[in-house]
């Protein structure tokens, strides 16, 4: 007996080793690229982050013509000799300017890719280097945080993002209902329904907001046209609206939009979950005499419980997320900020003004915001969903 | 009397029915059309000239067509660029994904080993993490790294994917021991098992996997822009986003370049609806 449990045990652990070779690749990728940054947010966002244009591995070396070299930088010129050996490396001189000029350190930068060169002088020679990004961090505690709780900014792109989440989730997730419940009963046509409701899903979202950018045009947009035309229809004057320049009218333009693209995903996981209830439930109902709402409402719907929470934490997750869709919409934060999102603020305050540390913060503040409100559902499903098996 | 009663309530019922099924009906093609116009106003705009694009009341067919806007985009941005990036990103990520979401999700589905829920729950809680939080923190890395404006940048960080896994696992569960026990008496390594006999067997999962990913990377737009810079490394969402700054509000091209950009993405989706609405299905019920 003993002899069997230990042999089991030896094929436990080789079966361990086996898997974890299995798990490797996955495991060093995520490590890298997923887990390292997540801990890396929290310990920036109590750094002063700034980058520096450091000299990176020397593409060139020069010992002649020295001091012709030192004269021609220091007056924004480019030595042929320099633009030549550039040149073979595939730098258009028409691109190469000197933006930087120090005393024997001159920074050039090559428009056509954005690379950077640095060229030092040390004593009788000069080297041209690829220019690299350091990075130095000075610990300023929770002074980021600050920061960014104190930037009027920050606090509009709270407002508008849970604005933008309070309404577009549950009325997402109401339509898709909806939705579901009518493919559901549909006898013929489910495929075409499905292909036309799901394709806003997966289409990029660069071009279907460039669509909706030409639909929200103030004046020969089709949006306006047609409430116009509706308005018409019932006696009413309607003036149209502007879109995309009226403060009012951005957070629903974002809304609109969204509510188009996710329903039809929401409702086709939710038409999977219909499709997955037993039959017997409803057989069983309809002996007892149950009206079709009442079916829907008593065995539908507290069945679906798995599927709509799971929506509801994703598209949570998902809307706090949104900023394609800002930029290309309105080209920046939207009229007086008011599609200014976390997202935005963060991009904004990283990649536009070089404050990683108070980026990272605002990085941090929105994970604390959804990690709450996902454990916040995940409480509440444990007590309320109901599982079929 | 009775009889006529009951005839009576059959005529009511089958009318109620009748009536339900038009309001139906009614329904869901009304919101077909509201889904399908943005696409129809979109492909529409993108054939005519500025002119009929701008009147109102709207032009509602094209007439006449006009062609001219898709190659006129075409030759105003090195879209030809644009689109081998993206192709070749996407179909390098895409491999390298599901090559190692095969022994991961395998591994969670079929073999036992110490700290499998623990690691399981990790990758899990991976789904909690918005991405967005990352964008400081992996910026850093990639420069660290020195594969700021590389292909490297735009393809090894989504080599692996919690997605994936997770659906090949629920996959690889319906495959039954007997294969892998008889498998090893006949000495079959495990590994030579998982790719020779078990893979075969889940091709959906792995097409379904396959179809989201390079979804995903296709789309792909904040990290991108996040993570180079450069002209020869831009994908297809990216030039169309210059390609906007550039031509403003010449809607025609625009909307000719829109259409371009989600073309191949419709063409996988009508050769793969199956796999497409099985991940969907899928993610709902886990």
């Amino acid at each position: 007996m003993q002899r069997f449990g230990h042999w089991r045990r030896k094929r436990f652990w080789w079966e361990t080793v086996e898997a974890y070779i299995y798990l490797l690749p996955t495991l060093i990728v995520l490590g890298l690229f997923t887990f390292y940054p997540f801990v890396n947010a929290f310990v920036y966002s109590a750094y002063n982050i700034r980058t520096r244009t450091v000299p990176g591995p020397v593409v060139f070396t020069s010992t002649e013509g020295v001091e012709d070299w030192v004269r021609l930088l220091s007056r924004g010129r480019l030595p042929e000799e320099l633009t030549r050996a550039l040149e073979r490396r595939g730098v258009s001189p028409d691109n190469l300017w000197v933006r930087l000029r120090e005393a024997n350190r001159w920074v050039l930068k090559d428009e056509g890719s954005n690379d950077e060169y640095i060229v030092l002088r040390d004593g009788d020679t000069l080297k041209v280097h690829k220019a690299a990004t350091g990075w130095v961090g000075t610990p300023v505690g929770w002074a980021n945080f600050q920061r960014a709780l104190q930037d009027p900014d920050f606090a509009k792109a709270l407002v508008n993002t849970s604005v933008y989440v309070g309404v577009s989730v549950p009325v997402t997730l109401v339509l898709a209902l909806v939705i579901a419940t009518l493919l559901n009963q549909a006898l013929r046509g489910r495929p075409f329904f499905r292909l036309a409701t799901f394709l806003p899903y997966i289409t990029p979202v660069v071009a279907i907001t460039m669509v909706w950018g030409w639909i929200y045009d103030r004046h020969v947009g089709l949006l306006n046209y047609l409430l116009g035309s509706v308005a018409g229809l019932f006696g009413f004057q309607f003036s149209f609206l502007d879109w995309l320049n009226d403060a009012r009218f951005a957070l629903p333009a974002l809304i609109i939009m969204n509510v188009w693209r996710f329903v039809g995903y929401q409702a086709l996981i939710l038409l999977a979950g219909m499709q997955a209830i037993d039959r017997e439930y409803y057989e069983a109902a309809r002996v007892d005499g149950g009206g079709g709402l009442e079916i829907w409402r008593r065995i539908t719907l507290p069945l679906l419980t798995p599927q709509i929470f799971f929506l509801l934490i994703i598209s949570l997750i998902g809307s706090f997320r949104i900023f394609e869709e800002v930029l290309v919409l309105f080209h920046g934060p939207g009229p007086e900020k008011a599609a200014l999102t976390i997202v935005y603020y963060i991009f904004t305050k990283a990649f536009d003004s070089g404050h990683y540390g108070l980026a990272s913060a605002a990085s941090v503040v929105l994970f604390a915001i959804i990690f709450v409100l996902s454990l916040f559902q995940l409480t509440v499903t444990q007590r309320r969903v109901h599982y079929e098996r | 009397m009775a009889v006529a009663g009951k005839e009576m309530e059959v005529a009511v019922h089958a009318l109620r029915f009748l009536a339900w099924r038009a309001f139906l009906y009614v329904a869901l093609v009304l919101t077909v059309a509201v889904m399908a116009l943005p696409f129809y106003w979109m492909v529409t705009t993108s054939l005519k000239d500025v002119v009929q694009a701008l009147r109102i009341p709207p032009v509602w067919i094209p007439n006449p067509v006009v062609w001219n806007n898709y190659p006129s985009a075409w030759g105003a941005a090195p879209f030809g660029l644009y689109f081998f990036n993206s192709f070749f990103i996407a179909v390098v990520t895409t491999f390298l994904d599901v090559i190692t979401s095969i022994p991961a999700g395998y591994a969670f589905a079929k073999m036992n080993f110490w700290g499998k829920n623990v690691v399981f729950n990790l990758l899990l809680g991976t789904l909690m993490i918005p991405g967005q939080m990352l964008l400081v923190p992996s910026f850093v890395l990639i420069n660290r790294l020195g594969w700021y404006n590389t292909y490297y940048a735009l393809i090894v960080p989504w080599t692996a994917g919690v997605f994936g896994i997770f659906l090949l696992r629920q996959f690889f569960r319906t495959v039954p021991d007997e294969f892998w026990d008889s498998a090893r008496i006949d000495g079959c390594s495990r590994f030579r098992y998982l790719f020779q006999i078990a893979v075969p067997q889940v091709r959906p999962g792995i097409a379904t996997v396959a179809l989201f990913k390079f979804v995903g990377s296709w789309n792909a737009f904040l990290w991108v822009i996040i993570m180079t810079d450069k002209v020869g490394l831009r994908t297809v969402p990216v030039g169309l986003r210059y390609f906007m700054l550039e031509v403003g509000t010449d809607y025609p091209r625009l909307m000719a370049a829109a259409t371009m950009a989600i073309v191949p993405i419709l063409i996988l989706f009508l050769f793969a609806q199956k796999q497409f609405i099985q991940g969907i299905a899928r993610t709902g019920l886990r």
